[in-house]
């Protein structure tokens, strides 16, 4: 394999995260921290942030392993390593940035059982070299980034008339209470989704009558 | 010579879906007047602009997703004004506003339109409107004064000291269709006459919360009080009968009412929140195709024919 | 207490039926075109050719087997063809167009004499040999019906004038004008399958007939008029059997097996007249209404072509759009008015262009009127989705094969559903499916 190619070939895994599998759109993996954490534009991007550093440095000490752990005691192992990092984790956002720490609460230990960081180990880090598994979890948590900062900032803007905390609307604005309230998150989540796979859908299709042409 | 050639039957009812939006609107004329008859010109203007931004949301969505359009079938409508008419008056428009575009665009056609919703339009507009912005939905205006100078918490909130026959007449403060319990049995007796709904679902529903509320209060004002307010009676005949979100077979239809009826006086009694009426039904409308679902039907000769295997 | 049952439906019967009060009058054309296979089951063989010349009565179809019935010369006259002509079936039918001469010439008739005193055991024979079949609309092979199997028994025979569908009133002048020749036939039937009872049902809205009908009962054995409520479709014999009887015909049942037997008042006055006066089938009431000038009950020889009937009414008042045999709720409509008439057509109507035009289907908003009409108790609307889905698994487990097809629900859908068309279909090819199915099970065992 040229260097070019394997290039390529990085660029490919880390956009795969972003667009073609995105956890949040695409694979619908991880719903309850998207849920619980996108009451806000800060609060989705610090989760997100949170979930893409504990899955970078997972995937590339499970990559390091991947030839050590025996096959029977694989999620077991997996799952101590994703511990330790989130402890790291959460160690660091306590002492660094408390009101995030505070904001996150409960969901920020339970990324320990996050499914996308399972699975990124399970199906990638436990298969593939360092580099790639690198870039997959980068890209992988990116994309939970992105899609948890665009849902936080819809639920943000017209649940508290703000984004990342800074009121746009002015005082006269009443916000839709509802969006930041937990029924909120499933309405915006769904109608997201939704649009998402209409447009997926439409260039799908518009692909394939290319082809045919 | 061409002949037609079309399946049997050869004739057709009168009634068409149309018809049956057209007379649920004329059974709630009556609710509407007596609302801006009490409530003044605001009312008015709430319903209108309820009524206007359903059939609007409807006619933009189909326009938009390439279907055809179907607000002459007057289901959007009936929709807007249903949305209207459980809102206080003293609602802004654009709250109402969003609550239409919300019951039509979210709830009915994101779901596949007419006869596709799970939910109740209407109601889950409600709950939505009600749970973003809670105090513009439970701030009441008492009938008689200015609207703006006084505004009870809730009708229910301070119930004491109102007599039932206020209660019958609307001499109370609540929604804008809710509140004339004379209005919406005059819409009963229509929706009945022209067998618009049947009666099960309205009975049932009113008489097991009534029953429920006995058996629980033990006391026969009280419970007179507790069909005769807030919601309720609105709820269960205009309501709880919408044919999409209803079952519709008699027993399942007896079952689901019940349902309302109890969650009702529940939420009523033990609930933080003062009504009730939405949320059972709501709750009732998740249920009801598992009861039409899982409650047997009694078809002709199948019922005997397994007697016969037995024996 | 008036006998009914659950469901069903009040078609709006247009005034009142213009055909009601007008005596039957008797018409015989030109020319008649006999189909062979007008009865469920084997279609007769014809058993003359071109050049014939025939007598009234004349076997000129022969029998195939037990499920079939010969079919009778209905005029005189000279055989012109024997051919294939276009029929309601999707394959054309073999028929033999007859040309009158008008002389009436009968075969030699071989009366059994009163039915009273008539030989139990020659009653089958010879409505077997009179070529008679259920002349309500299905034209099931009467004697088959009637040839118990030793394990059956019936203890009631019901005479269905019920006449529940919109528009027609053969039964009705039938009972009026003919009551004596139906008891005849009942007590026949009552005494060749040594029944008791014998119950001739009416609907309440037809007085004159339960009057007529229980004066021509009177004094006879076993034998009483009883009126049902009006509703459609109080003559379906389910429906009918339940009302009378209190009993339910066991899904994918026969009546027999709750000891009924349903019988036509056509039917039984075509029994009395094989008996009596020895003579087949050959002639039978249809109600010729809707866009005629002239809407009239007519006596028609079998093999009468709809156009002649047609100009026997006077003609058409407004441009045909579609012509049905039957009524409105279950007719078939035919393709030309070439087309002639069966021992089973009850009824012709003629809708005009407007009337006839196909409905466009709009989407269910679930009121669940299909629900509540159905006689059955099925629940149309979820059948539909299935058939629509073609899933005919889903469609079996919904009983979609204990529909009767009556119609209620697609009447009563406020969307213009094709509710009943969608069973017929789906029905149709799960019989097929069941038809080739056992074909192969045969074929492998036949290996």
């Amino acid at each position: 394999m040229s260097t070019a190619e394997k290039k390529q070939g990085l660029g490919k895994v880390f956009m795969n995260g972003i667009l073609d599998e995105n956890p949040t759109f695409r694979l619908v993996l991880g719903t309850c921290p998207t849920l619980a954490t996108t009451t806000s534009a800060t609060n989705g991007f610090g989760m997100g942030l949170s979930v893409t550093f504990v899955l970078l440095c997972s995937n590339i000490v499970i990559s390091l392993l991947r030839k050590f752990i025996p096959d029977k005691v694989r999620i077991p192992s997996f799952i101590v390593v994703i511990a330790a990092f989130v402890t790291i984790l959460k160690l660091l956002l306590q002492a660094y940035v408390p009101s995030l720490y505070s904001s996150l609460g409960i969901f920020l230990p339970l990324i320990v059982v996050n499914c996308i960081i399972l699975a990124r180990a399970e199906a990638f880090a436990s298969k593939h070299p360092v580099v790639e598994s690198a870039v997959d979890g980068l890209g992988m948590g990116l994309g939970f980034t992105i899609a948890l900062t665009l849902i936080g900032a819809i639920r943000e803007i017209l649940g508290s008339g703000s984004i990342f905390g800074i009121n746009i609307f002015g005082a006269s604005f009443e916000p839709m209470l509802i969006l930041v309230l937990a029924s909120g998150g499933f309405l915006s989540y769904g109608i997201l989704l939704g649009i998402i796979n209409a447009i997926t859908n439409r260039n799908r299709k518009a692909k394939l009558e290319k082809g045919e042409n | 010579m061409s002949l037609i050639l079309s399946s049997a039957p050869h004739i057709r009812t009168h009634n068409t879906t149309t018809r049956l939006m057209g007379n649920v609107l004329i059974a709630l004329a009556p609710c509407v007047a007596a609302g801006v008859y009490f409530f003044g010109l605001r009312a008015a203007l709430v319903l209108a602009v309820s009524t206007a931004s359903a059939v609007l949301a409807e006619f933009v969505w189909q326009k938009l997703a390439h279907q055809k359009v179907r607000i002459s079938d007057l289901s959007a409508a009936v929709t807007g004004l249903l949305i209207g008419l459980i809102v206080s008056p003293t609602v802004p428009w654009w709250t109402v506003m969003i609550g239409s575009f919300f019951a039509i665009i979210v709830v009915k056609q994101l779901f596949g339109g007419v006869g596709d919703n799970f939910l109740n339009p209407a109601l889950a507009a409600r709950a939505v409107l009600l749970a973003s912005w809670p105090t513009r939905l439970t701030s009441h205006p008492a009938v008689g004064f200015s609207a703006d100078a006084v505004s009870a918490a809730t009708p229910l909130a301070s119930m004491k000291g109102i007599s039932l026959n206020d209660l019958l007449l609307g001499h109370v403060g609540g929604a804008i269709g809710e509140t004339c319990k004379i209005a919406i049995l005059v819409g009963l007796a229509y929706l009945l006459i022209t067998r618009t709904i049947s009666w099960r679902i309205p009975v049932f529903t009113v008489a097991s919360a009534f029953l429920f509320n006995l058996v629980v209060s033990g006391s026969l004002n009280d419970s007179l009080t507790c069909i005769l307010s807030g919601g309720l009676l609105f709820g269960a005949v205009f309501m709880a009968t919408d044919y999409a979100t209803s079952p519709m077979q008699s027993y399942a239809q007896m079952i689901y009412s019940v349902l309302i009826g109890i969650i009702t006086v529940v939420i009523r009694k033990w609930g933080v929140y003062p009504e009730g009426v939405t949320y059972a039904i709501l709750i009732a409308n998740i249920v009801a195709p598992l009861l039409d679902r899982f409650i047997p039907q009694k078809i002709y000769g199948v019922i005997g024919k397994k007697k016969e295997v037995k024996a | 207490m008036k006998g009914t049952f659950r469901g069903g439906v009040h078609p709006s019967h247009k005034s009142k039926d213009p055909t009601k009060g007008v005596k039957t009058r008797e018409y015989v054309s030109d020319t008649v075109k006999i189909i062979m296979n007008m009865n469920i089951g084997a279609p007769a063989k014809p058993c003359v050719k071109k050049g014939d010349q025939v007598r009234v009565g004349q076997v000129i179809g022969e029998a195939q087997g037990f499920m079939s019935v010969p079919v009778h010369a209905s005029v005189s006259g000279t055989v012109l063809a024997v051919e294939p002509i276009p029929y309601l079936t999707e394959a054309p039918s073999m028929a033999i167009t007859i040309q009158n001469d008008f002389k009436d010439e009968w075969v030699e008739l071989h009366p059994l004499g009163d039915v009273e005193h008539v030989d139990p055991k020659l009653v089958i024979p010879a409505i077997q040999n009179a070529g008679i079949c259920g002349m309500g609309g299905a034209c099931f092979p009467t004697h088959v019906k009637l040839s118990l199997k030793p394990d059956q028994k019936c203890d009631t025979i019901i005479v269905n004038g019920a006449e529940c569908e919109t528009h027609l009133t053969a039964d009705h002048r039938l009972m009026l004008e003919n009551s004596k020749r139906i008891v005849d036939g009942l007590r026949a039937v009552m005494r060749a399958l040594d029944v008791k009872n014998g119950v001739i049902a009416i609907e309440d809205n037809k007085a004159d007939a339960i009057a007529a009908m229980k004066e021509a009962s009177f004094g006879r054995q076993g034998v009483t008029v009883k009126s049902l409520r009006t509703k459609y479709p109080q003559g379906g014999e389910k429906q009918l059997i339940e009302a009378i009887t209190g009993r339910q015909v066991p899904s994918g049942g026969l009546p027999i097996q709750v000891n009924v037997v349903v019988l036509n008042v056509g039917t039984c006055a075509a029994i009395a007249d094989a008996i009596i006066d020895g003579k087949p089938l050959i002639s039978r009431i249809t109600t010729i209404t809707g866009c005629v000038r002239n809407p009239s009950n007519l006596r028609l020889r079998i093999g009468t072509l709809v156009e002649d009937l047609i100009g026997e009414c006077g003609g058409f008042s407004e441009e045909a759009g579609k012509i049905v045999f039957g009524g409105a709720m279950t007719g078939l409509p035919i393709p030309n008015t070439a087309v002639p008439i069966a021992k089973a057509t009850n009824g012709v109507v003629v809708y005009n262009k407007h009337d006839g035009a196909s409905v466009e289907e709009g989407p269910c908003i679930r009121c669940g009127k299909c629900v509540s009409v159905c006689p059955i108790g099925l629940n149309p609307f979820q059948i539909k989705a299935a058939a629509d889905a073609d899933d005919l698994e889903k469609c079996k487990a919904l009983h979609v094969m204990d529909c009767i097809l009556c119609g209620s629900c697609s009447f009563d859908c406020p969307s213009r559903r094709w509710l009943t068309a969608s069973f017929k279909n789906a029905k149709q090819k799960i019989t097929l499916q069941a038809k080739k199915a056992a074909a192969a099970q045969q074929g492998g065992t036949a290996k």
